[in-house]
């Protein structure tokens, strides 16, 4: 059985009868040991589906799965109180600005030592080592004298390893990192992630990464899912989808890699923005932007289908070739409608 | 921090002369002469005005008035009062204590009760106790004191009974003052129900003085919360699997109370002027009925000196906020 059991999860926001999906049924599991990378581009629900592994959607938004399960515990059911419970403890969750992540009116210690007394209880001279100890694991400079400083005093790296301590302090059994880096300098984002999957590795926890950075996926994830608009778009062994990318999504956030376009005058882009709550498409959501996509993709919306082992909800699947399979030949030449 | 405050002390000079200039001269543009005021009805003849003329000073230019009675200020001197013939200072520190206990009780009801409103109309956003306590607000802000003060006066005093009219004290009791504050008075005087007697008579003076300063605070309260809610912190804390009540309490209530610290200082301002229209109207023998009776007599020393010991005062709370910023606020405490 998974550590992280997702089925179909929907988070609704907006009025009963003209809701917006942020989220739209996506299914995904993680297995203790493994990192499940998510990706896709700002707006397709990477953040929203965590959060609501995490219990934090807030009311107007609406959490709905058909099987939201932790270590076979069903979350969605549990008590409010039950589910704290886990949260913090079980699953933990790193955020994307370190910045604003740590309260302003409190010290360092503080602030982990609070999570500690929560979940683990055990006296304060206990709590106080254990945070030294968090420090110290997370690679802070003379931890000793940082445990009484103030956010304002850190920087953004150092606050960024803070709030890993402070995630990873009641060993976690899931970890969830949502865009650990993207706040960071591009020296000190190697180096949060080499910390981020040392932990993993070391106490064998499930982590979710979530990032837009394909690069860092493909070095650390086992598995990708990639999302646009709230869905599932393809999900698959790491390698496998950057060897042989089956949507036409996930090729042309490939082609838009930097490395990938060497010959190239330009970057390559992918035309269009994601499609928010006013300008969803009837058809498949990528439709507008897809460069193979036809009639057919404009009416009706695809679903999620097994296509040589790999699920892909795409009406005409890449082949290894990455060619659209099942199409006219006039318009697998790549033409766009 | 040391330089600080002298940079704080140090603005205290300007507001100093600004302060006298304003009052000496405005209450010498108010029509009534204070001689005639004096001398009552039946008035003086020109020769004994003439000599009580010079013996106020009122003879000399206004300017050299002016500098005579700077020098006396700066020597401590705030003149002595027309009609008692005691020295301003005195009568000003007597019934000072009375003034400060209104005050602090009315402060204490406005963030008693402003900070727990404005929390929880940010909590429960757009429900309806959101929509109560904000209405409660508006209208405890747009209510003039004199009229709210009379309306309290007639529902609880004469109609239920409940709280006596007026005054500090019951009749029935004396007590001896020693720190002034009736409260403390007459918890260590032997007078049985004295206290309770005090205890009373605080009740009607303090809502109306504090209706205004919980209305600001509320409103204060409750936008800075909203901020603050919003930050990503709190989600932060949230995700550790802390009780709501713990993340609202704690991580949020700690970081919206900065502005609002700042509001309730500047509320201590308004505080003052409202006592001059609450003591009034419950007869309750503090700064504010003394600064109004001596305008009413064109009592001049009077009215500058208490006005002149009102702004110190309003300063003086000002600069205790700024240092208490440095305790809630780690980011200040650092940059000084």
């Amino acid at each position: 059985m998974a550590l992280l059991e997702v089925k179909n999860l929907t988070v609704e926001f907006g009025s009963e009868d003209k809701p917006f999906r942020a989220v739209d049924s996506v299914s995904y599991s993680v297995d203790r040991g493994e990192v499940l990378g998510i990706v896709g581009e700002s707006g397709s629900g990477k953040s929203v589906s965590s959060l609501a592994v995490m219990g934090l959607i807030d009311f107007p938004g609406r959490v709905t799965a058909d099987a939201l399960t932790f270590d076979g515990q069903d979350l969605l059911g549990m008590p409010a109180k039950r589910r704290r419970e886990i949260t913090g403890k079980d699953i933990a969750m790193i955020f994307q600005d370190p910045m604003s992540a740590l309260n302003p009116c409190f010290t360092v210690e503080a602030q982990i030592m609070e999570a500690l007394k929560v979940h683990e209880g055990g006296t304060k001279k206990q709590r106080r080592e254990r945070t030294l100890e968090l420090l110290n694991q997370v690679g802070i400079p003379d931890p000793k004298s940082r445990m009484t400083a103030y956010p304002h005093q850190l920087s953004g790296g150092m606050s960024q390893r803070i709030v890993i301590a402070m995630a990873i302090a009641c060993k976690p059994r899931l970890l969830i990192a949502d865009e650990p880096t993207t706040a960071l300098d591009v020296t000190i984002q190697a180096q949060i992630i080499d910390l981020l999957l040392k932990l993993q590795e070391d106490s064998d926890m499930g982590l979710l990464l979530i990032t837009h950075d394909l690069a860092l996926v493909s070095e650390a994830a086992n598995r990708i899912q990639v999302m646009y608009a709230g869905q599932l778009f393809e999900s698959g062994p790491a390698d496998s989808i950057f060897a042989a990318p089956r949507h036409p999504y996930t090729q042309a956030l490939l082609e838009a890699l930097p490395e990938r376009s060497e010959g190239h005058d330009r970057l390559r882009t992918i035309p269009g923005v994601v499609p928010g709550q006013y300008d969803r498409p009837t058809g498949c959501l990528l439709a507008p932007r897809c460069r193979y996509a036809n009639e057919s993709c404009i009416s009706a919306r695809p679903e999620v289908t097994d296509f040589n082992g790999r699920d892909v909800r795409c009406f005409y699947p890449l082949n290894d070739q990455g060619q659209p399979t099942g199409l006219t030949a006039d318009l697998a030449t790549g033409e766009t409608v | 921090m040391l330089g600080f405050l002298f940079r704080r002390l140090g603005d205290i000079i300007p507001t100093f002369f600004g302060v006298t200039l304003l009052v000496f001269f405005l209450i010498r543009l108010i029509p009534g002469d204070p001689i005639l005021m004096l001398a009552g009805e039946r008035g003086v003849d020109a020769a004994r005005y003439a000599e009580l003329q010079a013996q106020y000073g009122f003879d000399q230019p206004i300017i050299v008035q002016y500098f005579d009675y700077l020098m006396g200020v700066f020597q401590g001197d705030l003149g002595k009062s027309f009609v008692t013939k005691k020295p301003v200072l005195d009568e000003f520190l007597v019934l000072f204590p009375a003034t400060v206990e209104l005050g602090l009780t009315g402060i204490l009801f406005a963030v008693c009760l402003g900070v727990p409103f404005g929390v929880l109309a940010a909590i429960n956003r757009g429900k309806w106790i959101d929509h109560l306590t904000m209405s409660i607000s508006l209208t405890g802000y747009s209510m003039p004191i004199f009229w709210w003060a009379l309306l309290l006066i007639m529902f609880f005093s004469t109609t239920l009974g409940w709280t006596p009219v007026s005054g500090r004290l019951s009749v029935m009791y004396y007590i001896e003052p020693t720190t002034g504050f009736m409260l403390i008075d007459t918890l260590l005087s032997d007078e049985k129900g004295a206290f309770i007697s005090a205890l009373r008579h605080m009740i009607l003076p303090t809502i109306a003085l504090g209706t205004i300063p919980m209305a600001v605070i509320a409103r204060m309260t409750r936008s800075s919360m909203l901020e603050v809610l919003g930050e990503e912190y709190i989600r932060v804390a949230r995700a550790k699997g802390l009780a709501p009540i713990r993340v609202i309490m704690v991580h949020a209530l700690r970081n919206a109370l900065i502005p609002v610290i700042t509001v309730i200082g500047l509320q201590v301002g308004v505080l003052l002027a409202g006592a001059i229209l609450t003591e009034t109207i419950f007869s309750w023998p503090g700064i504010g009925k003394w600064i109004i009776e001596a305008m009413n007599r064109r009592d001049y020393p009077t009215i500058q000196g208490g006005i002149l010991m009102i702004a110190f005062l309003v300063m003086a709370v000002n600069l205790i906020v700024d240092l208490l910023y440095g305790v809630v606020n780690p980011r200040i405490r650092h940059k000084r």
